[in-house]
């Protein structure tokens, strides 16, 4: 007799950690990983460095070139002194003669002449003047005006400058509606849009990892030490970890490239939706995983998994195109706009059935619109629907996983062992 | 010590419109190498693959030392499918490693016979190597590594030999006798009779789902009506019909090859064959497995 060697009895929490242990440990050296991540960070600091060169140009304030020629040279003290508040920059220069400035304005080394009286002025340009600039030198030429009045009056143009200047307007915000307010949705629906991403990638690689070892008939080998159920398990643990690592990657850079940037002004915000997008990603991805499969485990080749699949994606696609639908109710609860009454109660209908959950409800959460019960709800909704996925599943995944060759039908596979 | 016998009772097993398998039973003994030959779509892989539960029998059980078999006991079979089954992009030592976990073992352990086993099948230095990046013989090594590693009581395997080439035949002879040796049950099955009746202790003939003819090739040879090669060059056609019983299988120039029942001594065969002339061969014919398989086919009407 051989002498039996050492052996643990294999517990089911250790099948199902070996199982995921040997997914996580292939798949996070895979393609889908490796360069999806560094595609997608990519993309991310792109963005941000598109960003902040777009924010960089608006920041920039222009600088007008201004010649003054004669008495309204008088103007630009004032000018240089109004144009921070006016938001450009102005560069003044003396010229000497109405004939050197037209010249220098046709050259394009002054944008604007500035000749005549204070009061009068009178403003050549070669083609046409910034807006900010002619109301600039426009209210200058009032206030010369003025002040001539006022000191033919016999009052100081210094003094009522100042009291004018100390006159100011009290604000009361009755809807503190702001742009900041709308990342909360903004931020949900890119996260919902990862997810639906993420959910969509990683299950199509559950599918593919199903049918290949069905395709390959190893799955013929680990069946005889394992049951369909563990294996199923650790093949949805081991692979949503690597998915769930790699929006966690892409999440972090994502924070760490806007928030410092500045494109994103509420981190609190951002780092609530990615928490709750991951609480949404796992339910999601358990769910979608289980039945994307449990339909795959239908077909014996690997080319025939999508096609399969079909109805599992489709669900999926719908749910992304219910993601506009949710967003917009969202979106005008925040920025204190009127909802059809309709098109809520329509999203809080979606958001509350199950396959449709994690996506919409990542979108709804993120505006903060979603009372604690109907959160609570949606939780145990899908939580159940994942319990009664998993018997489901498993079923039609282990009636099918050892019935090679031809497609079967999802009614044989739910009724008939093998 | 437990007998150590795996027993196939009765088993049973129809498919939609095929009846697979009709109370099927045999047994392998342990420190036994039993042979399971048959046409194609006879039931030897459903029959193994009853045995590892990876297919549940219509009716009829599966014992192990007298214990109905369970998952835990499955564990302790070496399994190696008709179609190859392992990960084609992962590397050899990896997934061997794996699977010697799934079956209970540690992961040093595991490591250690993974080495031992490729050593020992000549791919000690390919082990780091993805198992698509072996040729289709060194794959199948790596297959039957895989069934071995965990050290199981019973090895079923399906196919074994079925595209070899002569050396890893030999080595797939020797490490199956070797096992067998050491106490272990094997069951495998073969087209290739020759090299089931040169390794086999005790053979089953199986077609349509049922055992026609289990035992020894001794006992099966027994079995049979004996058969004589007779060369008698003067004897014209149809000489031996004189004797009772006697039928003439095949004529080779002047050889004859008669088959006698049971009941006819062979001295009267070696008479009519003197009465003839000259008798230049009178001599037992010893049929090879091949031949006793084509009679036990061929004389059951099929399922």
């Amino acid at each position: 007799m051989s002498a039996a060697p050492e052996r643990a009895a294999l517990s089911p929490r250790r099948a199902v950690y070996l199982i995921a242990r040997r997914e996580f440990a292939t798949r996070i050296r895979g393609k889908v990983f490796i360069i999806g991540t560094i595609v997608a960070v990519a993309l991310l600091a792109l963005y941000a460095v598109l960003q902040l060169a777009v924010i960089d140009r608006i920041n920039t304030t222009t600088t007008f070139k201004v010649g003054f020629s004669g008495p309204a040279t008088a103007l630009a003290p004032p000018l240089e002194a109004a144009a921070p508040s006016l938001g450009f920059k102005v560069h003044v220069s003396d010229i000497g003669t109405q004939t050197q400035g037209r010249s220098e304005v046709r050259s394009g080394s002054i944008d604007a002449l500035v000749e005549g009286a204070p009061g009068a002025p009178l403003v050549v340009v070669k083609t046409g003047i910034d807006p900010t600039l002619q109301a600039a030198l426009v209210s200058l030429a009032k206030q010369d005006v003025l002040s001539v009045d006022l000191s033919a009056a016999g009052l100081s143009p210094a003094a009522v400058e100042s009291q004018v200047n100390a006159v100011s307007v009290s604000l009361d915000t009755l809807q503190p509606a702001t742009a900041a307010q709308l990342q909360g949705p903004i931020i949900g629906f890119v996260m919902a849009f990862a997810l639906y991403l993420f959910i969509g990638i990683y299950g199509s690689v559950i599918g593919q990892g199903v049918v290949a070892e069905k395709a390959s008939r190893v799955v013929e080998i680990l069946l005889s030490t394992v049951r369909p159920g563990q294996l199923l398990l650790g093949k949805v643990v081991g692979i949503g970890l690597v998915g769930l690592i790699q929006l966690g990657i892409i999440a972090v850079c994502g924070l760490l490239f806007t928030v410092p940037t500045g494109v994103l002004t509420l981190p609190g915000a951002a780092i609530g939706a990615v928490a709750i997008g991951v609480m949404w990603f796992v339910l999601g991805f358990v769910l979608y995983a289980l039945m994307l499969a449990a339909t795959a485990s239908l077909v014996s080749r690997v080319e025939e998994v999508s096609s399969a699949t079909v109805p599992v994606s489709m669900l999926l696609v719908v749910t992304w195109l219910l993601a506009y639908v949710v967003a917009i109710p969202a979106i005008d609860a925040v920025s204190g706009g009127a909802i059809p009454s309709g098109l809520a109660t329509l999203s809080t209908v979606l958001s509350l059935i199950p396959p449709f959950t994690p996506v919409l409800m990542s979108i709804r959460m993120a505006a903060g619109e979603v009372p604690l019960w109907e959160g609570l709800l949606a939780i145990v909704l899908v939580l159940a629907s994942i319990v009664g996925m998993t018997w489901l599943g498993a079923r039609i995944y282990a009636n099918s996983i050892l019935r090679f060759g031809a497609r079967i039908k999802l009614t044989d596979a739910l009724r008939r062992s093998p | 010590m437990v007998d150590r016998v795996l027993e196939i009772d009765r088993v049973s097993k129809r498919y939609a419109h095929v009846q697979a398998l009709q109370e099927l039973s045999f047994e392998v003994r342990a420190g036994e190498l039993f042979g399971f030959v048959g046409p194609n779509g006879a039931g030897k892989t459903t029959t193994m693959r009853i045995v590892l539960g990876v297919l549940a029998a219509d009716a009829g059980e599966v014992r192990w030392g007298g214990e109905p078999i369970t998952f835990a006991t499955r564990r302790r079979i070496g399994y190696m499918p008709e179609e190859r089954g392992l990960y084609p992009s992962m590397g050899v030592t990896e997934q061997l490693v794996y699977l010697a976990e799934l079956h209970g073992m540690r992961a040093g352990d595991a490591r250690a016979a993974s080495a031992r086993w490729l050593e020992r099948l000549g791919l000690g230095d390919r082990g780091g190597e993805q198992l698509q990046k072996l040729s289709q013989g060194n794959q199948q090594r790596v297959q039957l590594a895989a069934a071995l590693l965990f050290s199981p009581d019973v090895l079923v395997l399906d196919e074994p030999f079925s595209g070899l080439d002569p050396v890893a035949v030999d080595v797939m002879s020797d490490v199956l006798r070797e096992q067998a040796d050491a106490g272990i049950s094997v069951l495998f099955s073969s087209h290739q009779l020759e090299l089931v009746e040169q390794l086999c202790d005790r053979v089953g003939i199986i077609r349509g789902g049922r055992m026609l003819a289990a035992g020894s090739v001794e006992e099966l040879r027994s079995g049979s009506a004996p058969r004589y090669w007779v060369d008698a060059p003067m004897a014209v056609a149809g000489w031996a019909e004189t004797v009772p019983g006697a039928a003439v299988v095949r004529v080779e120039g002047s050889r004859t090859l008669v088959e006698l029942p049971a009941t006819t001594g062979d001295q009267v065969l070696l008479q009519a064959a003197l009465a003839t002339g000259s008798v230049r061969e009178f001599r037992r014919d010893t049929p090879t497995l091949s031949e006793l398989f084509r009679s036990v086919i061929t004389e059951e009407p099929a399922a």
